[in-house]
């Protein structure tokens, strides 16, 4: 604890909340429906800390990121960067841009094509007041930061002649030559090939150790975010559903979803591992109300689909969002055992 | 039309015994697909690059081959031109690829579908070996509802069928994928990645195939809807026992499925094993690699370093052993010569490296040469020599 004082907090968001408005498929007019995206997320972005947000698609991970880089307002919450809170609608300043940077998944998809690498590098560089004369030399050091040597050799490349890691390095090189305090990496190997994933991995615990930055890992891999990961944050339906720090959360997760998402990892260490689903209803269904992991949990209880849950703490910096860890969880598990054989399959339907 | 549950045990028992290379003498049969030194190009002249190189294989019925590869290895390629649903600029340049098929009415035949003509090639498809590829948003037309792909299958293959009896067999089909039956009114869009993925196995299932091949099926899919479709799978194949080709980038993933499993790299074969004896007693370097790149789930946290460089080009590959450039036990004469698919020792599993060479002098490294612990594995006798 004495430890996280210490350590100065870049970024931090305090209940960040994102709605987004959707008409219902299907229906005529009126009929509309709020889609809960991120839902009260607060977190630390410290320095030389990598914290990593695992969750699967639609679980609001990407757009978190996005409210964290300022290219999504949020609906309601505050971010402080450095110690000051920012106006909630205050522009996306180059200042903050400077100190918060967003590396995204494809990087074929994120470097202009038709633009050498020079180009990508330059630009950053030149938009955030780089002397011109300065350029080359910068970007030839962006480039051997994150281990493409010689730098030469790729400056007049185009992003097609290089491999999926290489132009994912391009895209950290790029995002780094601003020197920001914050690196927001949104699922940056999962389009990369196996072999070199563990390469960029090294590259971003490497800028983390020797250079300080704080790391937001977004990710849906979560043995990736065991490797690296000084926190663990684990979303579902918006909302944070356990967090730990070191691998307390891998090693012992508490959260019903954290065990099936762990159970559900290929794991030929232990073929016994099976995650025991099977029903066309586990696919992703999100209850209006109570926890949103109700449904498919097949630990639910009644006050589950009551009332949302809060978060326990279930151990030395680790909290998970889950009635089962009330603090008098069989007191709890008691009474919605009787009240679900009372109401049976009414409650389902 | 309904399946003919194949007995799996005697199919085990078959499958063991050891002369199963001489065609005829026991079960021809027994292999439902069989691939000789198949090579694929693509484009002709000085730009030529040969994709898939030398490729030979063999799958026994009711068994899962698991193809491991990144992307480029040409694991895909090699699947298109074993079905012939490779396209221009890719060609076949040689090779066999046999598929003995067993037939209710008729007696037991084999094709070869390299030179095989298109009308028999339509016969072939679906009834006996079907596909399923990686994105099923893109393989469901976006303007059919589901009933329509089941019921336009079945028209096809099976003429004799009734409006309603091919109905039913959809009903069927989707139950067995565990989806509900109103789910045939639907259009793709409305279904989630997982069902999609569902629908697209129970329509390769239609005509009870022996082989289904599936690209990348669960690439696109998150990891608990992935683990409930391979759990699936495993159902489906333990009742139906057809053959399953399973290809994919994830190894750890091929090890829990597969019952045996080729890794390509830069279009050929590299290494050859039983699942447990590949994860467990790795013989290539590359796929030593590739086990250590994928971060455990147990355990202390170290760091790992997974493979220096990056996957080859296949328009310019190194001299010797494709990859030599990125192997930390490279020696000399790797750089100089090709190694060749060989088999170890007497057992099963083959490999492409100078390291296990029987006029190699230099000693295997620890890593390479480790033994099978689980008992499980001992079904399949001798490891490998060392």
């Amino acid at each position: 604890m004495t430890e996280a004082m210490r350590t100065p907090v870049q970024l931090s968001a305090r209940s960040l909340t994102r709605h987004f408005t959707t008409r219902i498929p299907g229906r005529f007019l009126h009929a509309k429906r709020t889609v809960r995206a991120v839902e009260d997320v607060s977190l630390d972005l410290i320095e030389g800390r990598v914290t990593a947000v695992v969750g699967e698609s639609g679980s609001g991970k990407s757009v978190l990121a996005r409210m964290l880089a300022r290219t999504i307002s949020p609906t309601s919450g505050e971010l402080i960067l450095q110690g000051l809170p920012i106006a909630k609608h205050a522009k996306r300043t180059l200042d903050y841009a400077s100190r918060v940077q967003l590396v995204l998944q494809d990087p074929y998809a994120s470097n202009n094509p038709v633009h050498r690498i020079r180009h990508s590098l330059a630009r950053p560089l030149l938009i955030h007041g780089a002397h011109k004369n300065d350029v080359e030399n910068l970007s030839k050091a962006a480039l051997a930061r994150v281990s493409l040597e010689p730098p030469e050799r790729f400056l007049d490349r185009y992003p097609h002649e290089l491999s999926g890691g290489q132009l994912q390095r391009v895209s950290i090189a790029r995002a780094l030559c601003v020197k920001p305090n914050v690196l927001l990496a949104d699922e940056p190997i999962s389009m990369l090939d196996v072999s070199v994933r563990l390469g960029v991995l090294n590259l971003l615990r490497g800028l983390c150790d020797d250079e300080h930055l704080a790391v937001l890992y977004i990710t849906h891999d979560i043995a990736s975010a065991r490797y690296l990961a000084d926190e663990t944050i684990v979303m579902y339906a918006g909302q944070v559903v356990e967090r730990s720090r070191g691998t307390a959360l891998v090693d012992e997760p508490a959260h019903p979803y954290t065990q099936l998402l762990i159970a559900s990892v290929p794991n030929p260490t232990d073929p016994t591992s099976q995650a025991p689903v099977r029903s066309e209803h586990s696919s992703f269904e999100i209850a209006e109300q109570g926890c949103p992991f109700a449904p498919r949990c097949s630990f639910a209880m009644d006050v589950c689909r009551q009332s949302d849950p809060p978060d326990f703490k279930v151990g030395e910096g680790h909290s998970s969002r889950c009635w089962l860890y009330a603090s008098e969880p069989e007191a709890v598990v008691e009474v919605a055992l009787t009240e679900r054989r009372r109401e049976g399959e009414a409650t389902k339907t | 039309m309904i399946a003919e549950p194949l007995d799996t045990e005697t199919i085990a028992k078959v499958s063991e015994s050891p002369s199963t290379e001489t065609e005829g003498s026991i079960a021809p049969n027994d292999v439902v697909l069989e691939v000789r030194n198949l090579s694929v190009d693509y484009g002709v002249g000085d730009k030529m690059v040969r994709a898939v190189n030398d490729v030979t294989l063999k799958l026994r019925r009711s068994k899962v081959l698991g193809i491991a590869g990144e992307s480029g290895s040409g694991k895909s390629t090699l699947v298109y031109a074993m079905t012939r649903l490779l396209r221009a600029p890719g060609v076949i340049s040689g090779g066999a690829v046999t598929l003995n098929m067993t037939n209710d009415d008729e007696a037991d035949s084999s094709l070869d579908l390299v030179t095989a003509s298109e009308k028999e090639l339509r016969k072939i498809r679906w009834s006996h070996v079907s596909i399923v590829l990686q994105s099923a948003l893109n393989a469901l037309n976006p303007v059919y509802r589901i009933g329509r792909e089941f019921d336009e299958v079945l028209k096809i293959h099976r003429p004799d069928m009734s409006k309603t009896q091919r109905r039913n067999r959809a009903v069927e089909l989707l139950t067995m994928v565990g989806l509900n039956e109103d789910r045939l009114t639907r259009f793709p869009h409305e279904l989630s990645g997982g069902q999609r993925q569902r629908i697209m196995i129970a329509v390769a299932l239609a005509l009870n195939p022996e082989l289904v091949i599936l690209d990348e099926p669960t690439t696109a899919l998150d990891v608990v809807t992935q683990r409930e479709i391979i759990n699936e799978l495993l159902d489906l194949r333990s009742h139906l026992g057809f053959a399953m080709i399973f290809i994919t980038h994830d190894l750890s993933l091929l090890v829990e499925l597969a019952d045996e499993i080729v890794v390509m790299y830069a279009g050929q074969i590299v290494e050859r094993a039983g699942a447990i004896e590949l994860f467990e007693a790795p013989r290539h370097p590359y796929t030593l690699g590739l086990l250590n790149s994928f971060p455990p789930m147990h355990g202390e946290r170290r760091e790992l370093e997974g493979i220096p460089g990056s996957p080859p080009d296949l328009s310019d590959l190194p001299a010797g052993c494709n990859f030599h450039t990125r192997c930390p036990y490279a020696m000399e004469r790797c750089s100089r010569e090709e190694p060749a698919l060989v088999a170890l020792g007497d057992s099963e599993r083959s490999v492409a490296c100078w390291l296990h060479a029987a006029d190699s002098s230099e000693r295997v490294p620890i890593e390479l040469s480790r033994q099978v612990r689980t008992a499980s594995a001992s079904a399949a006798p001798g490891g490998d020599e060392s």
